[in-house]
């Protein structure tokens, strides 16, 4: 069936911060809109659909977009929550390339927002240790053994996962906590080129991050992404529209969001059969081969000019890296120690800084297709890779390190008429 | 890009108040029955999208433990967080967009974890109404109905037909929750009061349930099926919110079936549909609806429901499996209601099964007061 080409023709994002108190949710939210249609030259009455998401439990409202979507021009359109998690963002710009693909809209507005600070618990850390406890509370009721109790918990919140993760990682690949250092350093020091990033540190060093005391080895506290409020925002169009609006639109080459299976932690009783090493992210080569067989890729170690990674915490960059197929299985320190990763590097990891410097969860995975998009379009100003984009990759990670989202975004369409 | 899409295989959960069943229980049997329905292994499914959320899951990323309930191990999967008929929208873009075959969709909420009107509540302005703390869901639909009884000259009298109508066919659906074949117009109107007019058998019933369904390009339809059923036509739209809109209509709503109509070449509703499945959360919303979908002029949805029409003999009738008021669980709700749609069009509706479908409307809603729609034209 002849595929329908979709670009996306204009980013918006907000100043993320781990509180803005300037704004409310509904104005957090229409901010990175309007910045995002302000850039696609589009106005509100061209947009035929929304695309939207973020992690309703840490902001405290349930389905916010029906409160907010009258401060984003919402009513009398289409409008679809998607959530999944840690992969939000990347499951709402995929929505948007899919409701453009299918020929139902022409032009669709991708937005996703975290706003932390309006919850009153440390938002993220509980919010996230609900994933595993309020299931498991909800399957005792049927009989469920207690003995899972600890395997369900320890799912929780996300440095629970990363750390068995970046310790298998470490053992597998001979990789060392000093790597970490130096992925963190990298961030923070990308971070202070993006002007939105939270986490900014310009000359950061990794010795600055060893110097910051071990929250769980082998993380220490320069390792950890914050929390942020924030949100981005991405303007979907088809092609015809895209030719017009855009000098350089971003054109989706590749989409995919293969799930891994979901017991990473070998708890009983919960579905499938447990995966023994939760670095191994078979979801994500699968997920990557999908994409580029899309995009007609056939080297992605050469054809890649750039990768957005979800890396919240260091270990992450390196092992997903991996995964994409960007580098051979534990290599990619090795690579980071050559400074192959660095923003004038052979291959540039996270330029903008990543999720590392800036946390955003809902919006974030749809901020590494926004980041993505901006350096095809030749518009990431002062972190713009120095070299022709391409090929820009975009990653998301989420669920218990079982989804995935894989977005390849080029500076041609994927079907040539 | 612009195939035709196919229904081939659904199934439903027997639904109940407390199903004692875990989530990933209740989903696994409906997904291995849509699967066995449709003649599919799971190896033949290219996509998966869900439909739950987390505040009624009562947890964060209520799709995470049900990746393999769903049997979406290595598969393209998402997650629509809204009533499972946007998640059929969302896989129906996917399957056009051409970049997948099979679909399945998959959605459930088990009411019983968590007060869904509870939920209702924290969907409110977080700023003002939710400060303010006198609005619900239930509350918000008296309002509503009230509105509505006013400008359309409705009375407490003719919102129990309505729930008379759907109570008397849930009775013959097996799988519906509240089953009550000997109810009377005086049972529903003694009913206990929640907020005026709204009364317990006037407003839908708290239930458990689950419902999947897997769809098809056109190329693969025939390969495993004689009967498709074709999704002809999809309109979906967002109402302002709740203090921002007028509530004496549904013009969302009304958007939302002109697309539909518009997409699937229907120039009169009335005359051309066979069926409506609608889901009413409340009986009075049933009449709002005659009047967004344009199966009357406005003001006279009661005239439907006085003559009968909509009943199970009469000219088109609506909500023939009993609709949201027969059971209610929240997120499957919309994608039973295109289910019934699609066994009617098959003839496979048994007792509550009209005659001759060929046409059929199936309607899913989200939000206080219908704020969301999501309309499909279903034909055989």
């Amino acid at each position: 069936m002849a595929k329908r080409n979709v670009a996306i023709i204009g980013c918006g994002q907000t100043k993320h911060s781990s509180r803005r108190r300037d704004v409310n949710l509904a104005e957090l939210v229409s901010e990175a809109v309007y910045n995002a249609l302000e850039d696609a030259q589009t106005h509100l009455g061209e947009v035929d659909a929304f695309i939207v998401g973020n992690m309703q439990g840490f902001g405290g409202v349930a389905q916010p977009e029906q409160w907010l979507g009258d401060w984003i021009g919402a009513p009398g359109k289409p409008v679809l929550r998607i959530a999944t998690g840690g992969t939000t963002g990347g499951s709402v710009g995929q929505a948007a390339y899919y409701a453009v693909a299918s020929g139902l809209y022409d032009v669709v507005v991708a937005v996703a927002w975290e706003k932390h600070s309006d919850s009153k618990e440390p938002g993220a850390t509980m919010g996230l240790t609900h994933v595993g406890f309020a299931n498991f509370c909800h399957a005792f009721g049927h009989g469920l053994s207690l003995r899972n109790l600890l395997a369900t918990s320890a799912v929780g919140a996300a440095a629970g996962v990363a750390v068995y993760q970046a310790r298998f990682y470490m053992h597998r690949s001979g990789c060392r906590i000093e790597h970490f250092d130096m992925v963190a350093a990298k961030s923070r020091r990308n971070a202070a080129k993006n002007k939105y990033a939270h986490l900014q540190w310009p000359n950061c060093t990794p010795e600055d991050i060893a110097k910051t005391e071990l929250i769980a080895y082998p993380f220490r506290y320069g390792h950890i992404c914050p929390a942020s409020d924030g949100a981005s925002a991405i303007v979907v169009a088809r092609e015809e529209i895209a030719l017009k609006k855009a000098k350089q639109p971003a054109w989706f080459k590749g989409v995919a969001a293969y799930t891994d299976e979901e017991n990473q932690l070998q708890s009983e009783s919960f579905g499938g059969v447990g995966v023994l090493d939760p670095s191994e992210q078979m979801g994500c080569r699968v997920s990557a081969m999908r994409v580029y067989e899309m995009a007609g890729i056939k080297d992605p170690k050469q054809e890649i000019d750039v990768a957005e990674i979800y890396q919240p915490f260091p270990s992450q960059e390196l092992i997903f890296a991996e995964r994409l197929g960007l580098f051979d299985d534990g290599t990619a320190w090795q690579a980071l120690e050559r400074g192959e990763t660095d923003i004038d590097g052979r291959i540039p990891l996270d330029p903008s800084g990543g999720v590392n410097a800036t946390n955003a969860i809902g919006s974030s995975a749809l901020q590494r297709i926004l980041e993505a998009a901006l350096q095809v379009m030749g518009k990431a100003e002062e972190h713009q890779v120095p070299k022709k984009v391409r090929n820009a990759l975009a990653h998301g990670w989420g669920g218990v390190t079982n989804f995935v989202t894989v977005t390849l975004l080029g500076d041609t369409p994927a079907q040539r008429r | 890009m612009a195939g035709r899409v196919a229904l081939i295989g659904y199934a439903q959960s027997y639904h109940r108040e407390n199903m004692q069943k875990t989530r990933e229980d209740m989903v696994f049997e409906v997904v291995r029955e849509a699967f066995l329905e449709a003649g599919i292994r799971r190896e033949d499914v290219d996509t998966v999208v869900s439909a739950s959320t987390d505040f009624l899951d009562g947890r964060t990323i209520s799709n995470v433990f049900l990746s393999m309930a769903n049997g979406a191990f290595l598969k393209d999967e998402s997650k629509v967080e809204e009533d499972g008929a946007f998640a059929l929208l969302y896989a129906f873009m996917r399957i056009r967009a051409g970049t997948h075959d099979i679909a399945l969709v998959s959605a459930h909420t088990q009411t019983s974890t968590f007060n869904p009107h509870q939920v209702s509540f924290y969907t409110l302005d977080p700023l003002f109404d939710r400060q303010i703390g006198i609005l619900n869901d239930i509350a918000a639909s008296a309002l509503q109905a009230r509105i509505y009884m006013n400008r359309a000259c409705v009375s407490e009298e003719h919102i129990a037909m309505v729930a008379l109508k759907n109570l008397r066919n849930a009775a013959s659906n097996p799988y519906a929750h509240r089953r009550m074949p000997d109810v009377s117009l005086e049972e529903i109107m003694g009913s206990k009061p929640y907020y005026d007019p709204i009364r317990e058998l006037t407003m839908s019933p708290r239930s458990d349930g689950a419902c999947a369904v897997v769809l098809a390009s056109e190329e693969k339809a025939y390969e495993y099926t004689d009967a498709p059923v074709w999704i002809e036509g999809v309109g979906c739209c967002q109402d302002g919110y709740l203090r921002d809109r007028s509530l004496e209509r549904l013009d969302s709503l009304k958007i939302a079936a002109d697309k539909a109509y518009e997409m699937a070449g229907v120039k009169d509703p009335y005359a051309e549909l066979d069926v409506v499945e609608v889901t009413e959360r409340f009986a009075h919303e049933e009449l709002l609806f005659y009047e967004a979908l344009g199966l009357c002029r406005p003001g006279k949805a009661k005239v439907l429901i006085e003559e009968g029409v909509t009943e199970l003999g009469g000219a088109l009738p609506v909500n023939p499996s009993g609709g949201a008021l027969g059971a209610d669980p929240i997120c499957a709700t919309g994608l039973i209601r295109v289910v019934e749609a699609a066994k009617q069009i098959r003839g496979e509706a048994e007792r509550h099964q009209i005659p001759e479908v060929r046409k059929a409307l199936a309607h899913g809603q989200f939000g206080i007061c219908a704020q969301k729609n999501v309309v499909f034209i279903l034909g055989g």
